[in-house]
Formats: structure tokens, C-alpha cells, sequence
């Protein structure tokens, strides 16, 4: 049996964080690094773009081999874990072959939720979350016409964005009331559906996909309220959930994803997960949530790294906050914190400007003088800045108003007198 | 890794005159209008603040992109962007905690700093001295490529800055050297090693507490007789220096004989159990200079010595800090030079965690603050050029921010700090008088 | 002695201090440092004109005292200079500190002691109470008896003090006044004869400060771990059998001057008519002159009197002495210092102690003249036989029955 230290399962954000916290403090140590897709490290957020030909996928890698030779890490392509056991301190792969570790690292990701969809097995259909996934829907775009996409959130969205620039005519079917509804608000959302209707994506919100079934060289979709679509592709972009499946019988905590603590550590002691396979902490809501995007990915990532090395300049997690930047047609919608909504109204205010017109729009949500959320589509503000203000919890009270006339200088004065 | 070149901001300095801006518009983008500048003055507070790349050790931003359109380079340290990979996805804006990378809608991309090459267009156009592009990491790499001249594992107290100095000014100072390290803390942290094993990898000895000048006198004299060029430098500490070995110091330096002497100055004898010496400030415990019902720490100031050198008329005398590593290497270095035909005396303030009891990851700051009340003047003498102070503190802050951080100070009354204050003012003004060229006795009334 | 006249050697009329500098010229010494102090200030001024003269190619280093002397010569010595210095009484003392490490350096360097009594009473003059004071530091110490042995000594201490078994540092020591100052005729060695007496230099072999072959000179030894106490013995044992060897070097170094310039020396103690002496007199140092006068009139007269000098007094050639007494029945020694210890001379100290070696017990008696640059004349002599000679007949002398030469004068 291969024996390594550490033992490190996906090869994405987070890993390749985790890896580089690693080897900051440990050099030594040996690193097993594996993943099931067949290539160097890539990350799924640049798949759209691999769609629509504008990264070609060579040189989207954000690794080459030399940096794992010069880390001295042993990087396996190609190979899926099946089978975790903490206690014998093991994995064990598909094709039967274990490998010993002293401290494991699970960054899985996440995958494509599939819908219950009466007829969706049937019909042939794709998912963006994989390179083979977007070289498939690549290959596909030049031989299609229509095309469905299940899903207007943010990888929806995308898809859709690169289909129709692929002269595709595009159908978004959306269940809620508006796109994008994890991180923008109805008059937010309004704005970026207008630019998408402006191009031709056709969207159709508040709308459930009640089947799917061939039709002559088509696919036809029957929404709830009896309209028939017919698309020639089908794109299914309803959510992606937590990489699991593995862990069955491991004997480690699963809640919606792997339950970790604010080190990033799971109910098992030698055992670590970051990135979307991980529930950790919220930071407005206290109980553990998913947080399924990059930035958290690459933060958790090296926590679970520094606290597997041992690395004394570890700090704890200080809870998800959800976060999103979003370009689109050559707009730029930012999404730092929460919407009002989701917060206790006591303490909390809401300071909004939308101009429809030349798609502008800034809502600023303060609790208690401080920054809770701040969303924006072609306003200029710092989103790293803002992040930082909340976890900061910092008291905006004296500079209140110049915040919520000027947030973005008002930010970077306070930036630079607090962290700089 | 190395440490690479950055561009500080001093905001005390700082008008918000937008020249820096404009010129990197102007450099950058062609465009006069300062929203294209990579650095952005903000006003905050009735002042001037900053964003701008930092150009981060280990970045965030290049972290969260996910197009591999962002690296370090690891030459310059700074953080380059790839056009014709980048997204335009704004995930290194989330990064960035500083507004370092932002999206330039005209653009239509993310702009950032990209240090000019090393030539900062923004410095350049700052005529207030806010801007200031420090070059300090050049020195910190050239020194990191130096041979280190020291095992390592000397046994320095935690938090000791000696072997920091010893470190540095040997690798400066070069193979072709012999040390001398008067018993006291350098020795005692294993240089010259123990029953037959040595610490150094140059030729290294302990002299007598009493004899480090003359020793090295006739190490320099007979190496110069035979044609060879090998450096004589002290590592010592102000009890060796000042007290008893002071003898030796002074005829060497009046005899201008070719050599190198560094006092790490502690304020006492730290190595033996922090006895008082004659650089012991005035006010201070030591072991010697206990406090108790009568006794308030040290009756008397200390003695300057570097001045005392200055009137040696040696080739070269300084004062460093090593809050202050930039100046402290300038003066290495002529000090170094000045040892090829003089006396070079090296006077390098070094505060003692454990004798002078305060945290032990203080050190620097303490070191800092010593300059910041002008405790310790930073100051440069050549016969040639005189005295120059090399770091003036104009506006120097209270004496207490320093004192209060001291444990050997904690029980000092008013009237004992008044005494300090007084006594760090007289100095203050009798070194001003000499770097004005005025005669010390008038400067001193 | 006989002297044999050497082609290109000359005769120079000197006193002891000239005559050490125009040996330390002759020994070709490249780096002397000095400080002035009565009686030896002529001295480092003649050394100080020889360098200006270029007769002697040295760099002179005017330290600003003793310490600083010796200092500077151990740095130099460490580098690889050969070195002079010379000094006396209160300076000595001042030196004191390098001077006890100097030995344990191991490092060859060879210093002039012009022997001076010690403060306090004030006094300039003439006195070994200085390097008897220092003779248990570790220094060869060799007592010189005449102006010309003073030069050749000195020449011979570098061939001593550099050898490969011996590499320890030596005092050549001439009295204060008597020899400092007395003139007389000495005959100059030739140049090319004492380099190639001298040979090869070799003083820093064992321990250098030198970037070509980095290494620690002197590092922390001994405490009570490790190798510690083990490695401290290592080093003073091999000052001990260093010393012990240089009583062999030193009969070597003389026998080996003898043939090359014709002019022996007694290397360790001189035998002065002691065939058939009954009782002898122990002398050092330049009072051995009166005291040959003294002997010879007292053989004049009848009496059996022998006389032994020492001149290698450290290390102490216990044999030499034991063997040289063999057949006498009781013997004085005379000192020019004291040991405040034992109420007696120090050299009478170290003669009794050499005795317990002797086949059968030898009653002496300890006589203490010549402090302060005071004579011992003939007459005092003359006083020291008598009374050793009554030594012979009765029970010998109780311990503190010590004579005091100069008490009445
Ligand atoms: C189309 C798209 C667009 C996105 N856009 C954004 C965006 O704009 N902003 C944003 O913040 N986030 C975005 N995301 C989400 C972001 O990509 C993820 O949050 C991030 O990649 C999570 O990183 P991770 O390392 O946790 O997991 P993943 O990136 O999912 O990587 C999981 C790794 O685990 C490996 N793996 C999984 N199971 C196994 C197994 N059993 N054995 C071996 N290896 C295994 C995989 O091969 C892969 O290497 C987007 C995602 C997609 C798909």
C-alpha cells in the first residue's frame, strides 16, 4: 500500500490552496495529490469560457508539472477515490488500489444537482462542471440552433450568456421569480434580465419544467403551465450539491456536505475538508452552511492546509459569507453579504439606487452601522474591501453618510487607516 | 523567496495633488483622466489615503483566479496579469482586500500596478515625499545571497536582535575576515563555539574583555605588512566597548588603525545577569542598579559613547538601529569602506528582552521607538564630511511611548523621567549643534 | 667562555637593554609593540630608533600600555608575525591579563623582562619580584648574567619558544640598573649565521586567525559536561609536557649556539667550581658575577665553597638542579625578590622543593639581597659563604630563619 502524509482528494481551488498552505510550512512532508479528472488542475468557473472559445482549454491549467515536481508533490490524474476509512487511515480507489495517508484532505467539490424531471433520464442532455463537460457542449454549439438551459442561476446564466454569443437562440427556464436570486434582489435581477432579453435569451422566470421527451430530431420540454419548448440541446444547470457519495460508510458527518468545524476539520481527527464539499460556519447565520464558490474554496482550503501542517499562524474560519462577482455582456454585477431578507429587521437599513435605464444599481445593507451587504451592477466599489469591512464587523458610524454617498473611496480610506 | 521592491506611502505627507495619479494615467492609459490610475488617492478623515496593489507575498488574487491570468513573478515580486488568458470574471477583485486590482469600465478590464519596471511612474510625480519607492529588498536580497558566516543555531534569548546584526554585518562584511567577539552575549550565543567546535566559518576569536582593539591591531598590522587585505572586525558589547575595554579602543582609534569595530550596545552587561555598565541609561534597573525602598535604578546617564569616537577623529563613527536596516546597511557599508584606510566605529543600538524586560516579539518596535523619541539619534561622522544625522526626528514623540514599553523603567517617578527628557533634549540639541558645524559648547548651553 | 672570533661577527661595546634590541633585530622579529617604563624605556627607544635607522624591519606599534602590548602581539603572533616586546615591573603587572594567556595560546612570542621590583614601596630600581611574581603563568623564563648572554638569549628564546614541542611564549629576563644599563663588549652574531640558526619561523602552525584556514581560537572549554572537563585537561597537559620538554630544547638550542658562534652558555644551571665543593651558593641572574669573585676567594682561602646559577628558572630544571648539588652538604640561595608566603626567597623555595628528589636531605638557608636595585656586593657574598658554610657543621636553618642581604647597609 502507497503511503503518503498527506493525502489530498480533488485537485481545484481548494486543494491546490491547501497544498500551497502546506507547503509553506512543512517541506518535507510527503503530499499525495488526486483527482478523477485526466488532466492538470482546472477550475470549473472557467468553463463558460472554454464554451465559448475564449480560453482555450490549454492554457486555463493552474498548475503545470514543474510546480509539482519543485513542491515535491506526487500529482495522480485520473484517479477517483471510492471508499474513505479514518480509523485504518486509507482510501481506497476505483480500480481497488489503497493508499495509506496520516492526514486527508477532502476537496471534492460539488456536482450537478440533477432535478426530478419525469423523462429526464431518457433524453440526452449535458452539465457544465468538467473540462470533458465543456469540450462536449463546445463541440455541440456549432450543431445546434435552440438551446434549453434548466436553471437561471449563476452557472445557468453563464452557459446561456455563452451559448447565445455562440449564435445559439437560448430558452432560460427558471423556478423562482427572478434569475440569479441567490444573490441579487428582484430589481437587481430586473436589470441583468433586461440586458440578457436585449440579446436575445429568452427568459422565463417563475417557471417549472414539468417533462421532457424526444421529438423528432429535438428534444420538447413541457413547462408547469402547459407551454411546449423545443430545444435542440439541454443544458441542466439546477444546482450542484456536495461530492459525497464516496464517504458512504466512512463514518464521517454528512449533513448537506461534509460537516467541518472552524478549522476545516470533520468529526474524524486526521480527516479535513474545504472548498464546496464542505458545511462550515456561516458567518450571519452561526449554523453550518454550503458557501459554494471560489473565493471561500481558496480561504478554506488554507485553513484545512495550515491546520493539517500544524502551521501555529492559523486562524479559525471566520464564517462563510456569500459572495459573487457576475460580468455579462460586458456588465459587471458585484454581490458582497446578505440581502436584508435574510437578516433579523431589527437594527437593519436599506439604502438602494436603481437606474433601469443605464442599468445602474447600488443597495447598501447596514445592521447595526455596520456593513452587511453591498450589491451593485456598474458601480465601481471594491468587493475584496467590502468583505473584509463585514468580517471586520467594522462600526461605519462616523463616516456612515460619506459611506452611502461615495461607498467605494469611503471604503479604501478606511481600508488604509485599518489594514493597510 | 526574497523580498522584493514596493512604494510606501507616508499620508502625513500627502496633499491630494492627483500628480501621482495623472502620471500613471498618463503612463499607463495614455489618458489624463485619474480614473485609469493603478493608484488611487482617496480622501478620508481631513487627509489622504491609498489603494493601490501591494503586491502581495502570497496573493490572494492570484489565488481566486481561476484563468491562471494572474502570477507572481518571482524575480520582480510583482504581480502580473495575463491579458490573453484573463475572463473579465472580477474574482481577484474579491481577493484583494487593498483595491489593488480593479475593473476599469472604459477599459473594459481589470487594471493594477505593475511597479513600472521598477521605474514608478507615480513616485516620480510626487514632489511631497508621500510616495517613496524603497528599494530596501534589493539590499535585503542582495544580503540573503550572501554567505551567512554563522552556524546556524546561535542561542540568542528569544527575541535577541544580536545575531540579526552579527548575521548581516558579517555577510556584508565578507569571508575574508577576522572576528573578534569580546566575552558578552555574542560569544555567549556560541560564535566562537564551544570545546573545540566553532560557531563561525570565519576565523573568529574571543579577546579579552579588555584587548579587542589591540588584539585586532595586530592581526590588521601583520596581514598588511605581508600585502593581504583581510578585514579586522569586533562584534562587541558596550560593557567590553565602553567600560573596561575602552582603553584598547581609544589607542587603537587614535593610533587610526585599520579596522572595523561594532558595539551592540544593550545597556549593560546582559550576558553575565544585566549588570549596570557605562552605557546603562540613566533611570534604569539592573542587577546592579536595583530598585528597592532607596534605590531607583541608575544615578547617573549613560556615556555617549560614539561621540567619544567622533573625537578620536576616526576615519568613520555611526549610530544604527535595527528598526532602521536601510540606514544601518548605508552605514555597514562605509563603515566597512572607511575600515580599509581608518578606524570605522559602528554604534548599533540593540534592546534586550530579557535585561531590559518587555515582550520578546517587541524588539523592533522598542528599537523604533528609541528613534521616534529621539532617545537614540541616528548620526554619521567622517572627517571629511562631520557630523550628519541620517534620520532627524523633528517631531519626536513623548519620551513615555518609549519608557512605558520597558520593564527596567517601570518604576520610574516624574521627576526621573523629567530628568530623561532633559538629558535626551541636551543631547538632541548638542548633536544638531554638531551636524549645524556649530562648537559644541554653544549648542550644549 | 672561549671566544672564537667568527669572520663577520663584531664587537659592539652595549648595555643589556641595546643589546637586547640588536637581537631582536638580528631575529629578523617583524612586529614589536612597546610602552616605556623604567628600567626598560631605553630599550623600545633603541628599538624604536633601529626601525627608524631600517636596521631593524619591524612595524612598531606604540600601544597606549602594556595590556595593549601584549595584545597587539598576540593578535600578530595569531596572524603569523614574529614578536618582541619588553617590559617590567608595574607594566607586567598591568599585562598581566594577556600575559597568563599568552601560554595557553601556545603562541611563541618572546618579551623582554628587565626586572624591577614591585610597587609597593614606591621605587624604580632594580628587583625580580615582577617575574617571580609571574612564574607560575605558564612562561619559559630565562635569567641573563651578562650584557653579551642577554643578546644571545634572546636570539636563542625564538628557536626555543618556536619549537614544534614547545610552542610556548619566553621572558628573557636581565636585570633592572645592573644589566639594563651596565656596559660592556658584545660581540654581534653574524646575520646570515643566525638566520640560519634561527631557521624557518614558525609561530601561528597550531592556531591562526587567518581566512585561509578559518577556525576558532579559543572557544568556551571545559565546565562540567560533555566534553568539556576532558578537553580543558587535554590543553593544560600539553602546556605542562610542553614545558617540560623545553628543559631539552633549551640544552639543545645552547649547544647548538656553542657550535655555530663558538660561545656556550649554561642552558639550564651553570656549575662554577663545584668539583670537590662542600657546601655551594645558589645565585640568579647578574648578581653571579660578585658572586664567582666571592667563591673564588673563599677557594683561596681553603674553603670548599662551590657556586651553582640558574638560569632557567621556569620551567625549573629540578634534575639539573638535584644532580649539580649532588655532593654538597648544604647550600644558600640567594634571591633578589621574596615570597611573601613563606617568609624566603622563591628560588630558595623552588631549590628545597627540587631537593626532595635529592638522595638525602641538604640543609639551606635563604638569602634575600639586591631589592630595590640594591648591591650584593662581594662582601655580602662573602657572608652568604660564611653562613652556609656554618650551615654545613650544625643543624641546618629553621623555616623563616631567611638572611636579609641589604638590612644594614
Ligand atoms: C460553470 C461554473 C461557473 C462558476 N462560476 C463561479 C463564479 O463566477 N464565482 C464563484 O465564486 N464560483 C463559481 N463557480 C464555483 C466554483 O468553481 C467552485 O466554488 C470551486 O471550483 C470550488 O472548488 P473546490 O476545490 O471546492 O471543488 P471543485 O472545483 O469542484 O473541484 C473538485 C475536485 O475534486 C475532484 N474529485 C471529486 N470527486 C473525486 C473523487 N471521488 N476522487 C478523486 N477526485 C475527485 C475533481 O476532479 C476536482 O479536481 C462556478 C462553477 C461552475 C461549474
Amino acid at each position: 500500500m502507497d503511503q503518503t502524509h498527506y493525502l489530498i482528494v480533488g485537485a481545484s481551488h481548494a486543494a491546490l490552496s491547501a497544498l500551497h498552505a502546506i507547503r509553506l510550512h512543512d517541506a518535507e512532508g510527503d503530499i499525495t495529490v488526486l483527482t478523477r479528472d485526466q488532466s492538470l488542475p482546472y477550475s470549473p468557473t472557467v468553463l463558460p469560457y472554454v464554451v465559448s472559445g475564449r480560453s482555450k482549454p490549454e492554457r486555463v491549467f493552474l498548475r503545470d508539472e514543474e510546480y509539482f515536481a519543485r513542491l515535491k508533490v506526487k500529482y495522480r490524474c485520473g484517479v477517483a477515490v471510492k471508499r474513505v476509512s479514518p480509523e485504518k487511515g486509507a482510501v481506497q480507489l476505483a480500480d481497488g488500489e489503497e493508499i495509506g495517508f496520516a492526514k486527508l484532505l477532502l476537496a471534492t467539490g460539488a456536482a450537478p444537482v440533477l432535478p426530478a424531471i419525469p423523462g429526464l433520464a431518457e433524453v440526452k442532455f449535458h452539465v457544465l462542471r468538467t473540462m470533458n463537460d465543456a469540450i462536449g457542449l463546445r463541440e455541440a454549439v456549432p450543431k445546434i440552433k435552440h438551446a434549453l438551459v434548466l436553471g437561471g442561476g449563476l452557472i445557468g446564466m453563464h452557459a446561456a450568456e455563452n451559448l447565445a454569443k455562440g449564435f445559439v437562440q437560448v430558452t432560460v427556464v427558471e423556478l423562482q421569480r427572478h434569475v440569479l436570486s441567490g444573490y441579487f434582489d428582484a430589481d437587481a435581477s430586473g436589470i441583468i434580465e433586461r440586458i440578457f432579453a436585449a440579446k436575445g435569451v429568452q427568459l422565463l422566470t417563475a417557471s417549472r419544467l414539468a417533462g421532457l421527451a424526444a421529438h423528432v430530431d429535438c428534444w420538447r420540454a413541457t413547462l408547469g403551465d402547459g407551454t411546449q419548448l423545443d430545444a435542440d440541446l439541454l443544458l441542466v444547470a439546477a444546482g450542484v450539491a456536495p461530492v459525497t457519495d464516496f464517504l458512504d460508510g466512512s463514518g464521517i458527518q454528512i449533513d448537506r456536505g461534509v460537516l467541518v468545524d472552524d478549522w476545516m476539520r470533520t468529526n474524524a481527527g486526521n480527516v479535513w475538508a474545504a472548498g464546496d464539499v464542505a458545511q462550515a460556519r456561516g458567518f450571519f447565520e452561526g449554523e453550518r452552511i454550503l458557501n459554494g464558490i471560489l473565493p471561500d474554496a481558496v480561504g478554506q482550503g488554507r485553513i484545512a492546509g495550515m491546520a493539517m501542517a500544524g502551521d501555529a499562524g492559523a486562524k479559525p474560519y471566520a464564517g462563510g459569507v456569500p459572495l459573487n462577482t457576475y460580468a455579462f455582456f460586458g456588465q459587471q454585477a458585484v454581490s458582497v453579504g446578505v440581502q436584508e431578507t435574510a437578516l433579523d429587521p431589527a437594527g437593519v437599513e436599506v439604502h438602494k439606487q436603481v437606474d433601469a435605464e443605464r442599468a445602474r444599481y447600488l443597495k447598501i445593507v447596514l445592521r447595526d452601522g455596520r456593513l452587511a451587504g453591498i450589491f451593485g451592477i456598474n458601480w465601481a466599489f471594491d468587493p475584496g474591501v467590502m468583505w473584509e469591512l463585514i468580517l471586520r464587523r467594522i462600526d461605519l458610524g462616523a463616516v456612515k453618510q460619506a459611506f452611502l454617498a461615495s461607498p467605494q473611496q469611503t471604503a479604501r480610506g478606511l481600508m488604509s487607516k485599518t489594514w493597510r | 523567496m526574497g523580498a522584493f521592491e514596493t512604494i510606501s506611502f507616508r499620508p502625513e505627507h500627502c496633499d491630494g495633488c492627483n500628480d501621482c495619479m495623472i502620471a500613471c494615467a498618463r503612463a499607463k492609459e495614455q489618458s489624463d483622466d485619474v480614473l485609469h490610475s493603478r493608484i488611487q488617492i482617496v480622501p478620508a478623515e481631513g487627509g489622504f489615503e491609498l489603494a493601490m496593489c501591494r503586491q502581495c507575498g502570497d496573493p490572494e488574487c492570484v489565488h481566486n483566479c481561476p484563468a491562471a491570468a494572474l502570477s507572481k513573478d518571482g524575480e520582480s515580486g510583482v504581480i502580473d496579469w495575463d491579458a490573453s488568458k484573463c475572463v473579465n470574471c472580477l474574482l481577484c477583485t474579491l481577493g484583494c482586500t487593498y483595491g489593488g486590482i480593479v475593473y476599469d469600465a472604459p477599459a473594459a478590464r481589470v487594471i493594477k500596478c505593475d511597479l513600472c519596471d521598477g521605474h514608478p511612474a507615480c513616485v516620480k510625480a510626487c514632489t511631497h515625499g508621500a510616495l517613496k519607492f524603497l528599494t530596501t529588498a534589493r539590499i535585503y536580497n542582495e544580503v540573503g545571497n550572501l554567505e551567512d558566516l554563522f552556524v546556524p543555531g546561535l542561542a540568542g534569548c528569544q527575541g535577541c536582535n544580536t545575531e540579526l546584526i552579527m548575521r548581516h554585518a558579517m555577510r556584508r562584511i565578507g569571508p575574508d575576515a577576522v572576528v573578534a567577539t569580546p566575552p558578552g552575549c555574542i560569544p555567549g550565543m556560541g560564535s566562537v563555539g564551544y570545546n573545540g567546535l566553532t560557531g563561525t566559518k570565519v576565523p573568529v576569536f574571543h579577546p579579552l574583555l579588555t584587548n579587542t582593539a589591540s588584539m585586532l591591531t595586530g592581526v590588521r598590522r601583520y596581514y598588511k605588512r605581508i600585502g593581504r587585505n583581510v578585514k579586522a572586525v569586533a562584534l562587541a558589547g558596550d560593557g567590553g566597548t565602553a567600560d573596561v575595554g575602552f582603553q584598547s579602543l581609544s589607542g587603537a582609534a587614535e593610533r587610526g588603525e585599520e579596522m572595523l569595530f561594532i558595539c551592540v550596545d544593550n545597556e549593560g552587561y546582559m550576558n553575565t545577569g544585566m549588570q549596570r555598565s557605562g552605557c546603562t541609561p540613566y533611570g534604569a534597573w539592573t542587577s546592579t542598579t536595583p530598585v528597592g525602598e532607596r534605590g531607583r535604578g541608575k544615578t547617573q546617564d549613560a556615556k555617549n559613547l560614539p561621540l567619544l569616537m567622533v573625537m578620536h577623529h576616526c576615519a568613520y563613527v555611526a549610530t544604527a538601529s535595527t528598526a532602521f536596516m536601510e540606514d544601518l546597511y548605508d552605514k555597514l557599508d562605509r563603515a566597512i569602506a572607511a575600515s580599509e584606510h581608518g578606524f570605522a566605529y559602528l554604534h548599533i543600538y540593540s534592546p534586550c528582552t530579557t535585561g531590559w524586560r518587555f515582550p520578546s516579539d517587541q524588539n523592533i518596535e522598542v528599537a523604533r521607538k528609541a528613534v521616534q523619541t529621539n532617545f537614540v539619534l541616528l548620526w554619521e561622522f567622517d572627517p571629511q564630511g562631520g557630523l550628519r544625522l541620517t534620520h532627524p526626528v523633528d517631531d519626536p514623540f513623548p519620551l513615555a511611548e518609549y519608557v512605558k514599553e520597558l520593564g527596567k523603567y517601570r518604576h520610574l517617578s516624574e521627576e526621573q523621567i523629567a530628568h530623561i527628557e532633559a538629558s535626551v533634549a541636551r543631547n538632541v540639541s548638542f548633536v544638531q549643534g554638531l551636524a549645524a558645524g556649530r562648537p559644541p559648547t554653544a549648542a550644549a548651553a | 667562555m672561549s671566544a672564537v672570533l667568527k669572520p663577520k661577527s663584531k664587537f659592539i661595546v652595549c648595555d643589556g637593554n641595546e643589546a637586547a634590541a640588536w637581537a631582536v633585530a638580528a631575529a629578523r622579529v617583524e612586529l614589536v609593540a612597546v610602552y616605556p617604563i623604567t628600567p626598560q624605556s631605553s630599550l623600545v627607544e633603541y628599538l624604536a630608533k633601529f626601525v627608524a635607522d631600517g636596521r631593524l624591519a619591524a612595524d612598531l606599534i606604540d600601544a597606549e600600555g602594556e595590556h595593549s602590548v601584549l595584545s597587539v602581539l598576540q593578535g600578530a603572533c595569531l596572524a603569523g608575525a614574529r614578536t618582541y616586546t619588553a617590559s617590567c615591573g608595574p607594566g607586567l603587572a598591568f599585562m598581566f591579563e594577556p600575559y597568563v594567556r599568552t601560554p595557553g595560546l601556545r603562541l611563541p612570542i618572546v618579551m623582554g623582562i628587565v626586572t624591577r621590583d614591585l610597587l609597593t614601596p614606591q621605587s624604580v630600581w632594580g628587583g625580580h619580584q615582577d617575574a617571580m611574581s609571574v612564574r607560575e603563568a605558564g612562561w619559559i623564563q630565562v635569567y641573563c648574567e651578562s650584557v653579551q648572554e642577554v643578546l644571545d638569549t634572546t636570539i636563542m628564546a625564538y628557536k626555543i619558544a618556536e619549537h614544534r614541542e614547545v610552542m610556548l611564549p619566553v621572558n628573557v629576563c636581565h636585570d633592572g640598573n645592573y644589566l639594563s644599563f651596565g656596559a660592556a663588549r658584545a660581540e654581534l652574531p653574524d646575520q646570515a649565521e643566525v638566520d640560519a640558526f634561527l631557521g624557518e619561523k614558525n609561530v601561528n602552525w597550531h592556531a591562526a586567525l587567518d581566512p585561509q584556514r578559518p577556525m576558532a581560537v579559543d572557544p568556551l572549554t571545559g565546565g562540567a559536561g560533555g566534553t568539556g572537563p576532558s578537553t580543558f585537561v587535554r590543553y593544560r597537559k600539553g602546556e605542562c609536557s610542553a614545558m617540560q620538554n623545553a628543559l631539552s630544547v633549551i640544552t639543545d638550542v645552547h649547544e647548538e649556539w656553542g657550535r655555530r658562534f663558538g660561545r656556550t652558555h649554561a642552558p639550564l644551571v651553570e656549575s662554577y667550581r663545584m668539583d670537590g665543593a662542600e657546601y655551594a651558593i645558589i645565585t640568579i641572574g647578574s648578581m653571579t658575577g660578585a658572586a664567582k669573585d666571592a667563591v673564588d676567594a673563599a677557594r683561596q682561602r681553603g674553603e670548599n665553597a662551590g657556586l651553582v646559577k640558574v638560569k632557567t628558572y621556569r620551567p625549573f630544571p629540578v634534575r639539573a638542579v638535584v644532580d649539580a648539588l649532588a655532593g654538597v652538604r648544604a647550600l644558600g640561595v640567594v634571591d633578589r625578590s621574596v615570597s611573601f608566603g613563606w617568609d624566603c626567597g622563591p628560588l630558595f623555595q623552588d631549590v628545597i622543593g627540587a631537593l626532595h628528589y635529592a638522595p638525602r636531605r641538604i640543609p639551606a638557608m635563604s638569602f634575600i639581597g639586591g631589592l630595590a636595585g640594591a648591591d650584593i656586593t662581594i662582601g655580602h657574598f662573602d657572608h652568604v659563604i660564611r653562613r652556609t658554610a656554618e650551615l654545613a657543621e650544625g643543624p641546618g636553618a629553621a623555616p623563616g630563619e631567611t638572611v636579609w642581604l641589604n638590612e644594614k647597609d
